[in-house]
């Protein structure tokens, strides 16, 4: 392992993720009082929080509970909402090439939308394996200890959180800082709109299936306007 | 099937495939190149999964309906929110700068709306 870690891409990891997580508290807080309120124990939430450690997910997944979806439902929702994982993953991986399985696998364990982006720029700036590693794990190791913390903390101040915060506005907030730098080009713009309407137009589905559907109607709008643009 | 079941048979199911997806590629990338028709159609997933969970979050006011207005201060705080992120790009800014926007919007549709 040693041969594979630098103290300072690790700590600089650390340094470089701070910042990010004071935007991250009030979803952190709103994933917490979403198992809350969706009747989950404490030790259902730090599962939550721990093993799907991604606030898409869990605040879908708690949804999808307290509106007694069925599990099929909930478990397929979360899984499309989660393969844009699959896209961090194969951009990511070009840059893992020469590291043990190890690195890789925890690594990949740690992958979610805002250690992705601190640590792709990481690896532009320097293109150094041993170093965007490090740095990858320093960041990630921090935002998942730090997630468990304020989910937790959402969990416990449940109660307490008065109802006029709107707290729960954080979860929209948290997706169009990621959102909009995607959508970087026409295709993805279309993708984005189609989407946009189409969850809106299929609202009246039961168990939130408008999301999956949309989701599905964008991507194939979204290729449809790649395929136009350059006809082949 | 009881609560708790249900609950750890999502958690383990969902982490699991979390975790197999965010694998995939990073695994299995020395042996297999990614087929192109997979990546074009994953090049739209963050576009279009991200905006069908903004939207309802934004555009109802109540289930089933709608508000395009500026009176609904959830649109005025995402379109504020929006275009920090747009031109400061990072998502401290858009988050904190959002919660405010809404708060500002919340008061002053209560006071003259």
């Amino acid at each position: 392992m040693s041969s594979f870690y630098s103290r300072a891409a690790f700590l600089a990891g650390v340094r470089d993720m701070t910042p990010p997580l004071i935007g991250m508290l009030p979803f952190g807080l709103v994933c917490g009082v979403g198992a809350q309120s969706a009747g989950a124990s404490v030790w259902e939430s730090f599962g939550l929080s721990a093993l799907m450690f991604s606030g898409a997910a869990q605040i879908l997944a708690t949804q999808l509970v307290a509106a007694g979806a069925p599990v099929a439902v909930t478990i397929l929702t979360c899984f499309i909402v989660g393969l844009r994982f699959l896209m961090y993953s194969a951009a990511m991986a070009p840059h893992l090439k020469g590291l043990p399985p190890a690195w890789r696998n925890a690594m990949a364990f740690l992958l979610t939308d805002q250690a992705f982006a601190a640590g792709m720029r990481r690896f532009r700036e320097k293109n150094d394996t041993r170093d965007g590693a490090s740095y990858f794990l320093g960041g990630g190791l921090l935002l998942w200890s730090t997630w468990q913390v304020f989910c937790l903390a959402g969990f416990v101040a449940g109660n307490v959180i008065p109802a006029a915060w709107s707290l729960e506005f954080a979860v929209p907030l948290c997706f169009i800082g990621l959102l909009v730098p995607v959508l970087r080009d026409g295709p993805t713009r279309v993708a984005a709109l189609t989407a946009g309407f189409a969850v809106v137009a299929l609202d009246a589905l039961p168990m939130r299936l408008s999301l999956i559907c949309a989701g599905l109607v964008g991507i194939a709008a979204g290729m449809i306007a790649e395929t136009r643009r350059r006809p082949r | 099937m009881s609560s708790a079941i249900a609950w750890w048979t999502v958690i383990v199911v969902v982490g699991a495939l979390n975790y197999l997806s965010r694998l995939s590629f990073i695994a299995i990338f020395a042996r297999i190149e990614i087929p192109p028709s997979v990546s074009r159609a994953l090049r739209f997933v963050p576009a279009a999964m991200l905006t069908a969970i903004v939207v309802p979050a934004v555009v109802f006011i109540a289930p089933g309906t709608t508000s395009l207005s500026l009176t609904n201060p959830k649109l005025v705080a995402a379109l504020v929110a929006t275009f920090l992120a747009w031109r400061f790009k990072s998502a401290t800014i858009t988050m904190v700068a959002g919660m405010v926007t809404l708060w500002l919007a919340q008061w002053l549709v209560r006071l003259y709306g």
